[in-house]
């Protein structure tokens, strides 16, 4: 602004005033205009805004006083001198009420004008300044406000819970998670909260606030809000810092992690199940040999064959177990690369029945089949369904009785290519069927306690069935039989 | 035996694996015990009422994981059972890092049992500590 000359306008009908005025003006490097009458310097007056005017109070188309009002109403900061010869008092007093800056006598000195003016100027720099600031701080706390209000939108619509105490642990902010999870109902900002919070939580955030050599370190504890499971939380307090860094307050963060928790516990739960599993069957071949390799016990050479013979079918066992816990972890990471072909069911069922032939034809199991013609292809992995059936009828073999059979039947039905395997072997009691498709469970009793397995088998067919949307129903009587049937959907 | 008895002791040994079964059962039978066998929680009380046993040896994990919790529950809640020893056989230790033990008054008050044994059993261990519990009763 400091680098802009001043702009004058000169409104006089006095023609030689205008000029003689304009001429001491423009050598004091100002830049004036000038009006011969009151509308002429109405029009320029509110058009541009000047910094300074001179306005003539008496003049024969329109009075000094209304030109005045005129430039005042358009713009207020411009900053208007009166001047005239005859001035009385009063309408000195009207023009400053009217928002003139001052009043200048005719006839006025070169120096008692630029005075004036220069003093004007410098008031109109000034107003224009702190109307700037104003402005500015205005536009700050708008914008304040808004971004103010826009993080409070954001905290409240966190799914975490937040809440912030101060030093004395009093809240000063929370979100309506934080309520939730900490099931207070009547909270208010400003309450000490410490005594109310579950004590784990308070425990965390004493820590802090009693230490006074807090570190800017933020701790965490996972709390059970409800037991067994159902609600697990993990909470994360951390020091809030004072610009000079000494502590303020602690802001808390509440994490819901009960399904992470729940998935956990499953995979310990299956990884205990698994060390017992391959444990079990490692402490008999350990035990064999430390029967054998006892010379208090003195085995005879034909029991020491049979103790090496149970000992190679256990370890028999961990091999296949092994095997089908790493088909159990590949399926469920999914990095098995499935190579998806056209399948006809009833030749891979077929193709199953016949690499089996040695098995069942051992037991004297006779074996019937009936296959429909033309079957739907079905699109799907060869290794995985042929995996499926293999396990099936292997069961259907293993779980027989000697003379028994089996019947085989493959047919559309509706969406689905169904495939159905009969037995007439131990079968089982509902409670045990109910637990079937359990990794590890197997049915023990008088009948399997010789049947070698690794309770995974149908664990795995039931995951490849649902892999491909499918779905396996069994029926089963004690000592009659099983009837397992497979149903694999197929696109018409 | 050091038992100054001439008839031997009896002793119940259950466990769901024959394997085991059949060895620990040919162990403790070296240790001049006379062995009573079942495989599961059912059969092992039918027998445990029948035959009176002077001590019981449980696998823990059988048909269910806590199988041999339940069966020395049992035993122990019996009013001819709470005379008797009870041990405990289980796998575990050693592959989940799981420990347990029946030091501590919360594990004696849970764990209803006079010792825990890692499975393959070291017999000499084993009768050992029979032979510990049966002087004990004595007194």
């Amino acid at each position: 602004m400091e680098d802009h000359r001043p702009r004058v306008i000169i409104i006089d009908d006095e023609k030689g005033l205008r000029i003689g005025t304009q001429r001491l003006l423009q050598s004091e490097n100002f830049e004036v205009d000038t009006a011969e009458n009151g509308m002429t310097g109405i029009k320029m007056a509110t058009d541009f805004e000047y910094d300074l005017a001179i306005i003539d109070l008496k003049m024969p188309d329109i009075d000094g006083i209304s030109v005045l009002k005129e430039i005042k109403k358009a713009h207020p900061n411009t900053i208007c001198f009166i001047a005239t010869a005859y001035a009385s008092y009063d309408t000195a007093i009207e023009a400053t009420k009217l928002g003139a800056f001052t009043y200048i006598p005719k006839p006025f000195t070169p120096e008692e004008l630029l005075r004036n003016l220069n003093a004007g100027y410098e008031r109109r720099l000034l107003t224009l300044e702190s109307e700037r600031l104003k402005r500015e701080r205005e536009e700050r706390l708008l914008e304040l406000a808004f971004e103010k209000s826009r993080l409070n939108t954001i905290v409240n619509s966190l799914a975490d819970g937040v809440f912030v105490v101060n030093k004395n642990g009093e809240l000063v902010l929370f979100n309506p998670a934080a309520i939730k999870y900490i099931e207070l109902n009547e909270i208010i900002l400003g309450e000490k909260i410490l005594g109310i919070l579950p004590k784990k939580i308070s425990e965390l955030l004493r820590k802090i606030l009693d230490n006074p050599d807090f570190e800017n370190k933020t701790l965490s504890a996972e709390v059970e809000l409800k037991p067994d499971r159902e609600l697990v939380v993990e909470i994360k307090c951390s020091p809030v810092p004072h610009p000079d860094g000494s502590l303020a307050g602690v802001v808390t963060v509440i994490r819901n992690i009960t399904e992470m928790k729940k998935v956990e516990y499953v995979k310990s739960q299956f990884v205990s199940m698994v060390a017992h599993e391959l444990k079990t069957p490692m402490a008999a071949v350990l035990g064999f040999f430390n029967i054998i390799l006892n010379p208090d016990l003195k085995t005879t050479p034909e029991q020491q064959t049979d103790y090496l013979n149970r000992s190679r079918n256990r370890l028999q066992g961990l091999v296949e177990m092994v095997n089908d816990l790493l088909d159990i972890s590949r399926m469920e990471m999914k990095t098995k690369q499935r190579e998806l072909k056209e399948l006809n069911i009833g030749e891979i069922v077929k193709g199953t029945v016949d690499f089996l032939e040695l098995e069942w034809k051992k037991k004297g199991i006779s074996v019937t089949s009936k296959y429909e013609d033309n079957l739907p292809v079905f699109k799907a992995d060869n290794n995985e369904i042929t995996r499926l059936f293999t396990n099936i009828i292997g069961n259907a073999i293993k779980y027989n009785k000697d003379n028994g059979t089996i019947d085989v039947q493959v047919y559309t039905n509706k969406n689905y290519i169904v495939t159905k395997i009969s037995d007439t072997g131990i079968g089982m009691r509902p409670e045990d069927k109910a637990r079937l498709f359990s990794e590890f469970f197997r049915v023990k009793n008088e009948y399997t306690r010789n049947i070698s397995g690794t309770g995974l088998g149908l664990s795995i067919v039931k995951r490849i069935a649902e892999s491909y949307s499918g779905k396996i129903e069994v029926e089963s009587e004690y000592t009659k039989g099983s009837t397992f049937t497979i149903y694999l959907p197929f696109t018409k | 035996m050091t038992d100054t008895e001439n008839k031997p002791k009896k002793v119940l040994l259950v466990d769901d694996d024959y394997d085991l079964l059949e060895q620990n059962k040919m162990l403790l039978e070296s240790k001049g015990y006379k062995v009573v066998t079942a495989d599961s929680v059912d059969s092992a009380w039918k027998i445990f009422k029948e035959e009176n046993p002077d001590a019981a040896v449980l696998d823990l994990i059988m048909e269910e994981h806590d199988s041999g919790f339940i069966l020395a529950h049992r035993i122990k809640r019996d009013a001819y059972g709470k005379t008797i020893p009870v041990f405990l056989l289980t796998s575990a230790t050693m592959v989940t890092g799981m420990k347990f033990g029946v030091t501590t008054g919360e594990e004696k008050e849970w764990i209803n049992c006079d010792a825990w044994f890692n499975k393959p059993i070291n017999i000499d261990e084993l009768s050992t500590k029979l032979e510990e519990c049966f002087e004990t009763r004595k007194m």
